[in-house]
């Protein structure tokens, strides 16, 4: 009895062991897994939440930014609708008021007085906005029709007084961004608001909000709102940015199409067909991928401004410079584009094309009806790591692409970010705003294709 | 095979797409970001209408980053615009190289634009054996913005014109006792602050071919400027986490900083309601005089552009008296002509316009200097730099710092 307890007792010990030693081993995999994709994505969530931060270089970094705050975006959503709006998006229409509540602590022995409310002018210090001098702006418009005590109360020696604000807009127009200030004596404390302030100016004596009707979406990605709607071209007046990320698709559309035409049929040719130089050919293409694409980068720099020998001359382009065209052909195909298909060909059964071809398909039958729809994994991985290398790319389409600004792809147009947001200082939320419009394509793209990517890696060993 | 050709030839067709003009181009050169909207709007509204007869297309060429080097190899690789961008800070490299056009001839014949509308001071920068070879665009120099707000809690008179560095010194004591969290000076560790210091002190740059850091002129302005650090009366802007000392003073706790217009739009974005104003630069004690910098950029013409009379008639346009005046009224540039000195903007009562108006007059008065360096442009300020740094971080004494600094000028830079 106690024998079989004893063995039993050890049975279970044994199982008991096996499940933990089971469970550790899982559990260290998932903590590696997690810590990795902390490693990964850690830094987009942070550039992600500092995108949405009145000032996203704040010391000490925080998560609790006023733009993440329910409290917030019920303000903003409940000002735009009373400013005669949606509430996610908002205009201060004709003849409405929006009511404002703020919180002041008057120190000890202070005197409580009013806040002084002024809805001032502001124009960009930089951007086209800048330019324009003719803009209707609502401090010539509208009127602070009451400020009123509503509550008082005392906690700890300190006078606390809550404030009601009423803004009217008495004109027949209606303004899309609606500036406020409150301005208090030196050493009043703002406590809280509708709508916590946007920025805290002159040692706390101004409490100023970029634009109190604005609704909660550009609420909250003010700094997306500002990318999109600041830089707009001077020649189309469209969005300079909107251009920008249908340049990059379009770009990338491009190549990807290019890429999987040229690489599947040279991939096919290469690893079937027989024909004199063919070792030679696959050689030179393996040695295209060998030269670092800076060594040839002037030699492709001077073929585009020649119109590719001229050849550009029977299309009346002098040269392809400055054009899509020379982008696109710069980038058509490359070596690793046809290394990935020749080797994916050459592992498909030869006994495929040997029926096709007793069954009398031609050359082109067999590639078009046969070959092609066998290889979509291929050419799925094929588009996968073309499309994010030509979205990724940022020397040619620098060096190809000069002006204007609306011809620019993406990464070319966040580097005159640089340069517009940061002229004297750096205004870094717009630019991290695009840095990270500019990520999530790639991401979607990983997530939706996984799948693919994983294979393209596993076909080639090499990176896209 | 003839499938394949035609195949092929659609191919191409499809992915050439745009068309040629026969139009003749002139290509102009310069900064990206904001000079890019200038630039393309004063094109579009001054330069087109003036030339639309001759059928002339004008582009505007962005160049994103590093611009000297970008010309630089542009020029000699003969793919540089017609018209570009010159910054006084290595123009004179540039130009000893034979690839600017002179432009005398031109003004000689242009009846819209002289020499003699200029201001005079800027054109010492791109003068080369008495020939002019840029037209400058416009210009800045260096002002002292100060904080209203701080002096006023400290109940301190604010900077004015007649302040000496001494008596400047004394406001801000006062100023910092209020208040632990207030910063008296915003300091950049940088000779394009300071140097204006030893300017007013009467400090040459180059006597012959020689720098003397160790002179008495340069070295007491080294020394007021480290000082106010060492007396807690100001800090390096990277001390509060800043890269400039436009960013500390946008914070709200920092009473003054030396800084020229481009401060402006930059406040106007990071803190409208700073409540400042600027005046000149402070007295040299000893002097009682005032040094500053010009800092300026200029049009320079190609010399190898095949279309030198249009592109000059473009450089015509875009330094009207019209597009200089459409540029200032916005308040983003302060224009290079002697005639618009009486313009009604710099009356306007705007904290603005009067700190346009004051770095107008900044570059008038007292020892100044074009902010250029012969031919060692950056590399001879890099050891004053380094030494300001040293000393206001506290590695280094003001001796120590400035006879390294002058050793590695005599041994590396100017050897």
């Amino acid at each position: 009895m106690s024998e079989l307890s004893s063995n039993q007792q050890s049975q279970v010990e044994l199982q008991f062991r096996i499940r933990r030693k089971r469970w550790l081993n899982v559990g260290a995999v998932y903590l590696i897994l997690i810590l990795i994709s902390f490693l990964f994505m850690g830094p987009f969530l942070f550039g992600a939440i500092s995108s949405l931060k009145d000032n996203p270089t704040e010391w000490p970094p925080t998560i609790q930014t006023a733009q993440l705050s329910p409290r917030n975006w019920l303000g903003a959503f409940n000002l735009a609708r009373q400013a005669g709006s949606g509430g996610l998006f908002g205009q201060f229409k004709a003849g409405k008021m929006v009511q404002l509540k703020v919180t002041y602590r008057f120190p000890a022995g202070h005197e409580v007085v009013l806040p002084e409310v002024s809805i001032p002018v502001r124009v960009a210090g930089s951007g086209q906005a800048a330019l324009d001098l003719t803009q209707k702006y609502a401090a010539d418009y509208l009127e602070v029709s009451a400020v009123e005590e509503i509550k008082r109360w005392t906690e700890g020696g300190a006078i606390y007084a809550e404030y009601q604000i009423m803004i009217s807009n008495p004109s027949h127009f209606n303004f899309d961004i609606v500036p406020l200030n409150l301005k208090v004596p030196y050493q009043v404390e703002f406590v809280q608001g509708t709508l916590t302030p946007n920025n805290i100016e002159r040692l706390g004596m101004v409490q100023s909000w970029k634009n109190i009707s604005s609704g909660l979406i550009p609420y909250i990605f003010h700094n997306y709102d500002r990318v999109f709607n600041e830089n707009y071209s001077r020649s189309t007046g469209r969005s300079l940015f909107l251009s920008w990320v249908l340049n990059s698709f379009f770009i990338s559309i491009m190549r990807v199409i290019t890429t999987l035409i040229l690489a599947a049929m040279a991939g096919y040719v290469l690893a079937r067909l027989k024909f004199v130089g063919q070792k030679l050919f696959f050689v030179l293409i393996l040695f295209s991928m060998m030269i670092p694409a800076q060594v040839t980068f002037i030699s492709n720099y001077l073929v585009l401004r020649d119109g590719v020998f001229g050849l550009s001359k029977m299309f009346g382009v002098n040269s392809l410079l400055n054009t899509f065209s020379g982008l696109i052909i710069q980038g058509m195909v490359s070596g690793s584009a046809v290394f990935i298909m020749k080797q994916f060909f050459a592992g498909l059964p030869r006994s495929l094309e040997e029926s096709a071809c007793i069954d009398g398909a031609s050359t082109y039958q067999t590639f078009f009806k046969i070959m092609l729809p066998l290889a979509k994994p291929a050419l799925g991985a094929l588009t996968i790591l073309t499309f994010q290398g030509t979205w990724n790319d940022f020397f040619m389409p620098l060096v190809i692409i000069t002006s204007p600004m609306d011809k620019f792809p993406l990464t070319v147009g966040l580097l005159s970010f640089r340069i517009m947001y940061g002229a004297a200082g750096m205004a870094w939320g717009p630019i991290l705003a695009g840095a990270i419009i500019s990520a999530l394509p790639i991401i979607i793209l990983f997530v939706v294709f996984q799948k693919y990517f994983v294979e393209g890696i596993s076909f080639t060993g090499l990176k896209g | 095979m003839k499938t394949r050709l035609l195949w092929g030839i659609m191919f191409l067709v499809l992915i050439i797409s745009s068309v040629s003009q026969a139009a003749t181009e002139i290509r102009i050169a310069g900064f990206g970001g904001n000079d890019q909207n200038i630039v393309e709007e004063l094109i579009a509204r001054f330069v087109e209408t003036e030339l639309a007869a001759q059928g002339v297309k004008i582009i505007y060429e962005p160049i994103a980053d590093d611009y000297p080097r970008y010309i630089l190899n542009a020029l000699s690789a003969g793919t540089a615009a017609d018209l570009f961008y010159m910054d006084i800070f290595w123009a004179k490299n540039v130009i000893k190289t034979g690839a600017v056009e002179p432009l005398d001839s031109y003004l000689q014949d242009s009846a819209v634009l002289s020499k003699d509308d200029i201001v005079t001071s800027l054109l010492e920068g791109f003068t080369v054996d008495g020939s002019l070879y840029g037209i400058p665009k416009d210009f800045n120099s260096l002002a002292l913005f100060y904080n209203k707000d701080l002096f006023d809690i400290a109940g301190v008179e604010y900077p004015n014109s007649e302040d000496t560095w001494e008596s400047l010194e004394q406001k801000l004591e006062k100023v910092v006792a209020i208040d632990q969290n207030f910063i008296g000076m915003a300091l950049q560790p940088d000779f394009a602050r300071m140097g204006a210091l030893a300017y007013a002190n009467g400090w040459e740059p180059f006597v012959g071919n020689e720098t003397n850091l160790l002179a008495p002129e340069f070295k007491e302005a080294f020394a007021v400027y480290t000082d106010l650090k060492a007396k807690g009366l100001g800090l390096m802007p990277a001390d509060i986490g800043q890269g400039w000392g436009g960013g500390a003073f946008a914070t709200g706790n920092t009473a003054t900083c030396l800084e020229g217009a481009w401060i402006i739009g930059f406040l106007r974005d990071q803190a409208p309601n700073l409540n400042y104003d600027a005046t000149l630069l402070p007295k040299s004690t000893a002097t009682g005089e005032r040094g500053n910098f010009i800092f300026t950029v200029a049009w320079g013409i190609n010399a190898d552009s095949q279309n030198k009379e249009l592109t000059f008639k473009v450089l015509e346009a875009l330094t009207s008296p019209a597009a200089q005046q459409w540029v200032l009224e916005r308040g983003l540039a302060i224009p290079s002509r002697k005639s618009l000195v009486d313009n009604p903007y710099f009356e306007n009562e705007t904290k603005e316009a009067q700190a346009n108006k004051i770095v107008f007059i900044g570059a008038a008065t007292g020892q100044v200097k074009p902010f250029s360096f012969k031919e060692y442009g950056g590399k001879w300020i890099d050891p004053i730099n380094a030494a300001l740094a040293e000393v206001m971080s506290g590695q280094s004494t003001v001796e120590q710092a400035l006879a390294t600094a002058q050793k590695r000028l005599d041994e590396d830079v100017m050897k």
